[in-house]
């Protein structure tokens, strides 16, 4: 009998970071999940809880709680979508009929490298990514569902790839969401002090288990026209040997013009 | 003269936001905060300390104190001496205390009085002292700190002067923090003393771009002469 | 927008864009994070300790009427005054009252934050007195005329070269030096005078010991100790909250308090005093005060949510580590007590609706929460601010609807999947035009600072229907 998981696709990755959720895909099938997709999932909420209109992303999270209800397990290629579900659904729901559903799915709910190295206990997952890469902690990631090694024990066992630390790795990209659209002086600095730290280190690339890190340090380090481009570790893991090493290799994200 | 509750009585009467407060801090405090689990068993916060006289040593070092062993008092006197005479000049101010008059007696025998000197008993310690002797109340291994207490010569004599020279005694040693401030409250060192302090080291700051600068207020130099005889 | 609002906005977009200024502060946060983790190390279980130390406050905060009581009978059996003051108002009135009442004409200050809160020095000086701050950071603060900028180190903007101009221009021309060691010794000798002249010596505290009856203050410099050994009358103000239960809990609270706000084991000094001078003692003052300041403390109580923010020991972590501190600097934020705490506390002491764009201020990164000795959850109270906020009908209105759109277009998987693919097509459209970062463009503050975000001619939902649609996993990986 196959395992199966249930994809939470952020609703930013859908729309703007497809290739996350194919590459997340692909990773668990390779493990040998079979993955469903729940279609009528939209948005975890988090925009709305962030900025404090707790009642506007209630029935968002009710809604997201129907719409998994009936999974096995629930994996999500974000740390902070992750962390909204494991760490604030009680919160949020604390007063409302699936306050129960929420707990007992916010057990099930996983971010992508703390399933793949906790759940189903592997480092190794047949991936080859012959380049450097320096590694950014996400805040959510580190903090609330408290992931410190597991990404990285799983860069570790990438084929061929190189693995450079980044001063202060630990320290906030600037993103924050809502911060971003009302402090964005302040999250710009943030942005640039980090993309000075990942151009000290000289990697191609630069990783993290969040989308919306990344999504803010591409337009960052973009802006500068700096070398260094962002992946996610799904798509790192997803990546896989060439058979001709001299081809241009699609699958990675295009150098910047 | 108003006796103590008459006193305390017009205290209050006066005060008038006092019940106020506390009837708002009463109040707030009716609401019920959900208490999270304790530490559970005693988890050891600090290493223990095996070698107190080492550990306080060592302590000194980091803390830019000077810490001088003795065997007696007559090498106590000559660490003393050594430790006054090249001080500009100016007057010293020494607790009055009688193993401090012995102390000091010798170290006048070792060599002639060059400067004068002012007994606690005497007054406080002058704007223009140069150095402060006073003995400690306990000295604290884990910190490598001395204790001193009002009668060790008042407030200022530890911290007038730019050199305090503490007169100590091994048996005075206790190994950490919590040992020293216990025999504190199990002494009631406050129904006869209105001060205490606990000295790790000279007068610091770090206020110019976080460079340390030893000697800020107080005094630059401290120095504890460790007498392990009698 | 709060006018407060308004100018930490502005003052904000200065700030950041200041690199000497990141520069600066970058190499002061540096020097704090290498002793700090020398700090932790002298510490055997760093956890544990902090468990300890929220015990203690949580004890002392959940106990206080009882301890502060006890703390006042033993001062006053001593012949201490203890005043309980509502408000700055009525701390400022008391200082005032009892320098004039014994004809004070100097006071020598030693640092305390609440005195900075309750604005006594300017409550002081238009009565015509003297005040001297003696920390060095403050005095450096004092004679630029600026507010501190960091809670432990207040002139940890400022290099040595402004220092020394600073005091050419206020103390003595003649100043030659720039070395931290000479620009000490000047600040020395001028405080030295004032410390032997001053009728009166205000201090902080940073604990109240209740089973000892004594004040606890931690300080490196000697000037505290000056303070409250040589004028005739000591005041100390402090908050309320400070209040520990017992003399032994300060064994686990000075390492803590040292390693979190300086990287020490201890602070050179810890100082405890319990009245005034007893008769037969050397020196010390004769008369002796502790002003209790509420200003909004005992509010704080009420809150189930928010009551361990008095826990806090004001040392400092928080705003170490702050990114954002780090990037806007301490003065941004336009309040007594900056960084995570002070967007926490501020709007409980001031106004929500004045002070609630601090809350917002913050990536909720949590790096503050982590470093807290007493484990605050910080970057979680700034999320119920937040919330406190918009439940007090204090944001905007435009902003309210803005969700409210947001939540019938997630509440329905087809409009958002509309919204989402219309979304993108319209950017496409715009930027093809080179309209991008144009007052047409949504994204225009994004763009400000970034490229473009990627507009992909898919969305996720509709790459995977495809898939499962013509059956071939050719995209998504074999199964």
């Amino acid at each position: 009998m196959q395992r199966k998981v249930s994809l939470f696709i952020p609703c930013f990755v859908d729309q703007l970071l497809p290739q996350v959720a194919v590459d997340t895909v692909k990773v668990l099938r390779r493990l040998g999940y079979g993955v469903d997709y729940p279609e009528d999932q939209t948005c975890c909420g988090q925009p709305a809880f962030n900025t404090g209109y707790w009642d506007e992303a209630r029935p968002c999270a009710e809604h997201f709680v129907r719409v998994f209800k009936h999974a096995d397990a629930v994996v999500c290629p974000s740390g902070s979508c992750a962390t909204m579900v494991r760490t604030f659904y009680a919160d949020l729901l604390a007063s409302s009929s699936l306050r129960e559903d929420a707990l007992a799915l916010a057990s099930r709910t996983f971010e992508l490298s703390e399933f793949l190295v906790k759940v189903a206990a592997v480092t190794q997952v047949g991936a080859t990514f012959p380049h450097t890469v320096t590694y950014h902690a996400s805040c959510h990631g580190l903090r609330e569902l408290k992931l410190r090694d597991e990404p990285l024990q799983l860069l570790r066992q990438v084929n061929g790839l190189t693995l450079i630390e980044m001063v202060r790795s630990e320290e906030c990209c600037g993103f924050g969401g809502t911060f971003a659209a009302k402090f964005p002086d302040i999250s710009g600095a943030m942005g640039n002090s980090k993309a000075e730290n990942v151009a000290a280190t000289g990697a191609e690339f630069v990783t993290a288990i969040d989308p919306s890190c990344l999504l803010h340090l591409e337009g960052i380090l973009g802006k500068r026209q700096a070398p260094t481009r962002t992946i996610h570790l799904a798509s790192i893991l997803a990546h896989e040997s060439r058979t001709n090493e001299a081809q241009k290799d699609e699958s990675l994200p295009q150098e910047r013009p | 003269m108003q006796t103590k509750e008459a006193q305390t009585e017009k205290a209050h009467v006066e005060n008038a936001s006092r019940d106020g407060i506390l009837q708002q801090i009463r109040a707030g405090l009716r609401t019920a905060v959900p208490e999270p689990a304790a530490i559970g068993s005693e988890r050891v916060i600090f290493e223990p300390i095996s070698n107190p006289l080492e550990r306080f040593q060592q302590e000194c070092v980091s803390n830019l104190m000077e810490c001088a062993l003795t065997a007696d008092c007559a090498a106590s006197a000559r660490q003393l001496s050594e430790v006054l005479q090249p001080l500009p000049e100016g007057e010293i101010f020494v607790q009055d205390d009688p193993s401090l008059r012995r102390l000091v007696e010798m170290t006048i025998e070792l060599a002639a009085p060059t400067r004068a000197i002012r007994w606690s008993s005497e007054g406080a310690p002058a704007e223009a002292a140069q150095a402060t002797v006073t003995l400690a109340e306990a000295l604290i291994a884990q910190t490598g700190s001395i204790l001193v207490t009002s009668a060790c010569g008042g407030r200022g004599a530890s911290v007038i002067a730019p050199c305090h020279i503490v007169y100590a005694s091994v048996a005075q040693l206790v190994p950490d923090l919590a040992t020293a401030l216990g025999r504190v409250s199990q002494e009631r060192i406050f129904d006869s003393n209105s001060f205490a302090c606990v000295i790790s080291g000279s007068s610091r700051t770090a206020d110019i771009e976080k460079i340390l600068v030893q000697g800020a207020h107080g005094p630059r130099r401290l120095v504890v002469i460790l007498q392990t005889g009698s | 927008m709060s006018t407060a609002a308004q100018r930490f906005l502005q003052d904000a977009a200065v700030k950041s864009a200041d690199l000497m200024h990141r520069e600066v502060i970058r190499r002061g946060m540096d020097s704090y994070d290498a002793a700090h983790l020398k700090g932790r190390a002298r510490i055997k279980d760093w956890e544990a300790a902090r468990q300890k130390c929220q015990e203690i406050k949580r004890e002392a905060i959940n106990h206080l009427d009882r301890y502060l009581l006890q703390f006042e009978e033993k001062v006053i059996a001593r012949g201490g005054h203890v005043y309980w003051a509502a408000n700055s108002e009525e701390a400022c009135s008391y200082v005032k009252n009892l320098a004039a009442r014994f004809g004070v004409r100097t006071v020598v200050k030693s640092k305390s934050m609440v005195t900075e809160e309750i604005h006594l020095s300017p409550a002081l000086e238009q009565a015509g007195i003297k005040v001297w701050e003696t920390d060095l950071g403050e005095f450096i603060v004092q004679l630029r005329n600026e507010p501190p900028y960091h809670i432990v180190t207040p002139a940890m903007h400022l290099n040595r070269g402004q220092i020394a101009q600073l005091f050419r221009e206020k103390l003595d021309p003649a100043i030659a030096s720039d070395d931290p060691r000479d620009l000490m010794a000047v600040a020395r000798r001028k405080l030295r005078e004032a410390f032997f002249a001053a009728e009166m010596g205000i201090s902080g505290a940073n604990f109240l010991v209740a089973d000892a009856g004594v004040i606890a203050i931690s300080t490196n410099e000697g000037n505290g100790r000056l303070c409250t050994s040589l004028p005739r009358i000591h005041v100390v103000v402090t908050g309320i909250e400070k209040v520990i239960p017992r003399l032994e809990d300060l064994a686990v609270l000075w390492p803590v308090l040292a390693t979190s706000g300086t990287g020490q084991g201890i602070t050179t000094y810890g100082t405890l005093i319990g009245g005034p001078r007893r008769a037969g003692e050397v020196d010390g003052a004769e008369e002796f005060h502790v002003v209790l300041v509420d200003n909004g403390r005992s509010q704080l109580l009420a809150d189930a949510e928010q009551r361990e923010v008095l826990h806090c020991i004001r040392c400092g972590a928080c705003l170490n580590i702050c990114p954002v501190f780090r990037h806007v600097g301490g003065h941004t934020y336009g309040t007594t007590y900056p960084g995570p705490i002070g967007s926490v506390l501020t709007p409980h002491l001031n106004s929500i609706k004045e002070f609630k764009h601090l809350s917002y201020a913050s990536s909720l990164c949590g790096a503050c929460t982590s470093v807290c000795p007493v484990k605050i959850n910080l970057h979680h109270h700034l999320l119920q601010n937040r919330r406190n906020a918009t439940e007090a009908g204090a944001t905007k209105s435009s902003e309210r609807m803005m969700f409210r759109a947001w939540r019938s277009a997630m509440l329905h998987p087809r409009i958002y999947a509309l919204g989402g693919w219309s979304m993108r097509k319209a950017l496409r459209i715009l930027y093809g035009l080179g309209l991008a970062g144009s007052i047409l463009d949504p994204m225009r503050v994004w763009n400000r600072y970034r490229s473009p975000v990627p507009l992909p001619s898919e969305s996720f939902r509709a790459i995977w229907r495809k898939d499962r649609k013509q059956d071939r996993r050719k995209n998504l990986g074999a199964n």
